[in-house]
């Protein structure tokens, strides 16, 4: 299960990359320069992508050909979003630095901030 | 009867009197750790009042009234020697009601525990996908404009931050942001974090669970910003806090409470001393008897 999820990575990272459709058998030619990978692989984890409707894919000749269904940093800021600004207390899973507060909050923050600055200095 | 009343009085305390006290008590955030020790400490003895409550209540008039404490072991072995376990049906059943109150919170912990492995298993496969390694900090960046830092705790844990945190911070606060997540991962603070989550879960009526569920999350930030500051200087932690708050999308203002990002900066700010040792040593004693009370009490009342 690990290897399906690194693969899915490369797969992504590699048409994230090149911006440009290609298929199976260049994705795998690719990722056979860092290690010995078999064509069906690629080929399965690819379609597994599709199924998620991550690629999307047309068929050319006899092939598809693959392509990112979006880009990353639409993909990123979309995920980063469910992650981060989902409910505010989900299973406690991430443990995040400072929880999301409103705009008024901020301010009070920043004005805590300046007046500790002001007893500090003088 | 009278043991049953007793447990019941005793659960009532603590479940629903004394989580409002410590809530307030002045010196919690001045020993955030020892503050979370105590609220699992009163989780405890809440579960260990009510299993026994209901126990007596159940046995009572039905001659397996020293079952369920032998069954239970609180009175040693020469204890569970003496008292044999209940043969007949209606024994049996009598120790159904205890134990399925105390399965409750149990359930609820390893339904917290599996959703929490499961979240965090499904984020390390997105950071596989859109995040990059660090390696001069040993963090994993994402490329997104929000700000944030987080660890993702547990086996194979991992700090994240967001370029956007990364653009708001100066070298030092980023630092100490990321003391502030070591602290986090080295104290494996999502344990009590996941306790309280659970115990909130089995009882989300109990002004005890959900206190302790907004408190241990607190003082669980309060004992990393500690760690942080025994590294780094007040001004560079408060800062951070400011600009990661300032960076990330703006939620709706919170209805009570309050945020404890308020709250954690005036105390970063104006630092407050620890208990001296005696009293630290008092609150951890009365944090580790308070379970053992209704034992005792149930003991004693045989």
């Amino acid at each position: 299960m690990r290897q399906l999820g690194e693969l899915e990575a490369e797969i992504m990272d590699r048409l994230w990359t090149w911006g440009r459709p290609a298929t199976a058998r260049e994705i795998r030619d690719d990722l056979n320069r860092k290690r010995p990978i078999a064509y069906s692989t690629v080929k399965t984890v690819a379609e597994i992508l599709f199924g998620k409707g991550m690629l999307a894919r047309e068929k050319d000749g006899r092939a598809w050909l693959y392509t990112a269904a979006c880009t990353r940093q639409r993909y990123t800021a979309a995920r980063m979003a469910d992650a981060l600004e989902g409910s505010p207390d989900p299973a406690g899973a991430l443990l995040s630095f400072v929880e999301q507060i409103s705009a008024d909050e901020v301010q009070a923050l920043r004005s805590a901030l300046r007046a500790a600055r002001r007893r500090s200095g003088s | 009867m009278t043991a049953a009343a007793a447990m019941a009085a005793y659960a009532l305390l603590v479940g629903a009197v004394a989580p409002y006290a410590l809530a307030r008590a002045r010196w919690a955030h001045r020993a955030p750790g020892i503050a979370v020790l105590a609220w699992q400490g009163l989780s405890l003895t809440f579960v260990v009042a009510t299993v026994l409550g209901v126990g007596h209540l159940a046995c009572s008039g039905q001659g397996v009234h020293h079952g369920l404490l032998g069954l239970l072991g609180v009175c040693g072995p020469a204890g569970l020697a003496a008292v044999p376990f209940p043969a007949t049906p209606a024994g049996a059943a009598s120790l159904l009601a205890p134990a399925t109150v105390a399965l409750l919170p149990v359930g609820a912990l390893v339904r917290t525990v599996r959703r929490a492995r499961r979240e965090r298993r499904e984020h390390a496969d997105l950071l596989r996908m859109i995040g990059s390694e660090a390696v001069e900090h040993g963090v994993t960046v994402v490329e997104h404009a929000r700000a944030a830092v987080y660890c993702l705790p547990g086996r194979g844990g991992r700090i994240v931050a967001t370029r956007g945190a990364l653009t708001a911070l100066t070298e030092e606060q980023f630092r100490a942001v990321l003391e502030h997540e070591r602290a986090h991962m080295r104290g494996r603070h999502h344990l009590p974090r996941m306790a309280a989550q659970g115990f909130a879960a089995a009882f989300p009526w109990l002004p005890l669970a959900r206190l302790a569920r907004e408190q241990t999350a607190l003082l669980l930030e309060m004992v990393a910003d500690d760690r942080a500051l025994r590294f780094h200087s007040r001004d560079a932690l408060a800062t951070a806090m400011c600009e990661v708050a300032a960076g990330s999308v703006p939620r709706p203002a919170l209805g009570a409470g309050g945020p404890g990002a308020l709250i954690r900066l005036r105390r970063i700010l104006s630092p407050q001393g620890v208990p001296s040792r005696a009293a630290r040593l008092g609150l951890v004693a009365a944090s580790a008897a308070a379970p053992a009370l209704p034992l005792l009490l149930a003991c004693g009342s045989l």
